[in-house]
């Protein structure tokens, strides 16, 4: 057992300290959840050009809470065919691993749940169990829409698994351990996996994308086409856990990009006094969770949504191959060079550059037919007397 | 004060898990409702390698039985159509039958079962990963090769089964 602070006795500091973790992860999910919505709204006003909210509170910043006050407020509306048990168990089922995988993320040199040394397979293993969840509460709404909502995001984060677990394989196989805290020290200094392992950074990024089922990859809720899919039937404070869930694994993801590719707690004046220290390391790797979570709100504000199609064809055909490569190339070139992670890095960023440069190529005939259609409209407006 | 208790109990709670939803995965008129239990069984049979110190397996179990294989067969149920069989019961005869052959298996077991009583037990932690990569890698390696290529054929073979000939 781990003796406690202030002389506690270990037993009584064992539950008392699993009390505070839950505690605070239950209140990171929620007040992150507010936060981010409040965020979400804002950027993608700015970056359309509107104001977003102001009304509520000094610039707006008391909408979400009212909001989330609303959303407690409503009546627990059930639809009489649905399935019971499960349309209730259903938004816990994708909440609890979600709350889970806090257990391994690492804030600062000691703060940290538990520091397992499987700790990045039990956070894929949490990863996979949400799209149970997703599927029963497609199924069990009965409803079409919610079905093909529900079926359609099983599809998609299975597929989007197999790119997801690849690009977490280069990076355990130049640290050389599965534990997250050995991840963060071993990226001290300046040279950050994202220095070594750019590609898999990128392709982690994007499979991290359609797990969390943000833009463009939101097909299983898409509004347009299957008026909000598996969520559909769902209402009140129900609807509004599935909505903290994928906030929560939105920096769920962002965490495990920090601690894998952008050396986690690490920062300026992390060792200058062990109680101040740990403390700013919280905050270096809280603001660069945030930095990711802005970069997914700005991707969310800018791209529109892929078909299923394209989808899959992306997934099927580009990044699985991709990584698999990426695999074999840092396998052997670390099997070669033992000593220096350099020839990784020059690799991997020569295979970043090339797949950036491959798609132009794989896409020439798409990208041909827009460019004829372009050209036409073009004439069009010109004979029409149109500028 | 310590906590030795706390084991047993999980013990306790995660064996009526199993047999509760094992019982339920076969009991159950609704199949939808058995593949749910089947994975809320698998999920306590990864509570139980993670009480023998099993830490990957159960990682592995989770990750495979309840994030996989129940997706599919859940997958299986939604896409098989599905009608009212009133008759399907009207032919049921075979309980005794299934008695007969299931005891003998079922003396087998319990016996296969408990000659494992005294067996070692694995170091809790996580280090079992470093002894499962090894025999998976390096002891057996040549099997696990055969396996692999083996489901390669396999898949090959139902995509060939199942592509279109008009494209």
């Amino acid at each position: 057992m781990v003796p406690g602070p202030f002389g506690l006795d270990p037993a009584v500091w064992a539950i008392l300290r699993l009390l505070i973790a839950v505690l605070l992860a239950v209140g990171l999910v929620f007040n992150g959840a507010l936060a981010q919505i409040y965020l979400e709204r804002k950027i993608q006003a700015i970056i359309q050009d509107r104001v977003g909210p102001i009304h509520t509170g000094p610039w707006g910043l008391l909408q979400t809470l009212a909001d989330a006050i609303k959303l407690l407020g409503k009546e627990d509306i059930r639809a009489k065919l649905t399935d019971h048990w499960f349309f209730l168990a259903a938004p816990a089922i994708v909440f609890s691993p979600m709350l889970a995988s806090y257990v391994v993320i690492p804030f600062a040199p000691g703060v940290i749940g538990a520091d397992l040394n499987i700790g990045l397979l039990y956070l894929t293993t949490l990863g996979s169990m949400t799209v149970l969840g997703i599927v029963i509460a497609g199924w069990a709404s009965n409803n079409k829409y919610s079905l093909i909502g529900g079926l359609r995001s099983a599809g998609q984060l299975i597929s989007y698994e197999v790119p997801q677990i690849l690009s977490l394989v280069t990076v355990v196989l130049v640290v050389g351990s599965l534990s997250t805290t050995k991840i963060v020290e071993s990226q001290e200094g300046w040279l950050i996996n994202l220095l070594i392992l750019p590609l898999a950074f990128v392709t982690y990024f994007i499979a991290g994308l359609a797990e969390t089922n943000r833009n463009p990859f939101d097909l299983p809720e898409a509004e347009s086409e299957l008026v909000a899919g598996f969520l559909t039937e769902y209402s009140g404070m129900r609807w509004g856990l599935f909505f903290v869930a994928e906030y929560g694994e939105v920096t769920v993801v962002s965490g495990i990009v920090t601690t894998l590719w952008l050396g986690g707690w690490h920062g300026p004046l992390t060792d200058v006094h062990p109680l101040f220290g740990p403390a700013l390391g919280v905050l270096w790797f809280t603001l660069k969770t945030y930095f990711l979570v802005l970069v997914f709100m700005w991707i969310r504000a800018t791209l529109p949504r892929f078909r299923i199609d394209q989808l899959m064809s992306l997934c099927w055909k580009l990044l699985i191959p991709v990584t698999l490569l990426n695999v074999m190339v840092t396998a052997v070139l670390l099997l070669a060079f033992p000593e220096s992670h350099i020839p990784v890095a020059i690799a991997n960023w020569l295979m970043l550059a090339g797949v950036v440069a491959l798609v132009p190529f794989l896409q020439r005939r798409r990208l041909a037919a827009l460019r004829e259609r372009l050209a036409v409209q073009r004439t069009a407006a010109v004979g029409a007397g149109q500028p | 004060m310590t906590y030795d208790g706390i084991g047993v109990a999980l013990f306790a709670l995660l064996t009526v898990g199993i047999l509760g939803g094992a019982a339920g995965v076969v009991f159950l008129n609704r199949i939808t409702g058995a593949a749910l239990l089947m994975a809320f069984t698998f999920l306590c049979m990864a509570g139980m390698f993670v009480l023998l110190g099993a830490e990957t397996i159960a990682a592995f179990q989770v990750l495979i039985y309840v994030g996989a294989i129940t997706v599919l067969i859940l997958y299986g149920v939604m896409f098989t159509p599905q009608r009212d069989r009133a008759y399907a019961l009207f032919f049921q005869r075979q309980t005794p039958w299934a008695a007969l052959f299931v005891a003998p298996i079922g003396i087998f077991v319990a016996l296969f079962a408990f000659s494992f009583r005294d067996s070692g037990k694995a170091v809790p932690g996580g280090s079992d990963l470093n002894a499962l990569a090894t025999s998976v890698f390096r002891d057996y390696a040549f099997p696990f090769e055969v396996a692999s290529v083996l489901l390669l054929a396999a898949m090959i073979g139902a995509i060939v089964l199942v592509k279109r000939d008009d494209e």
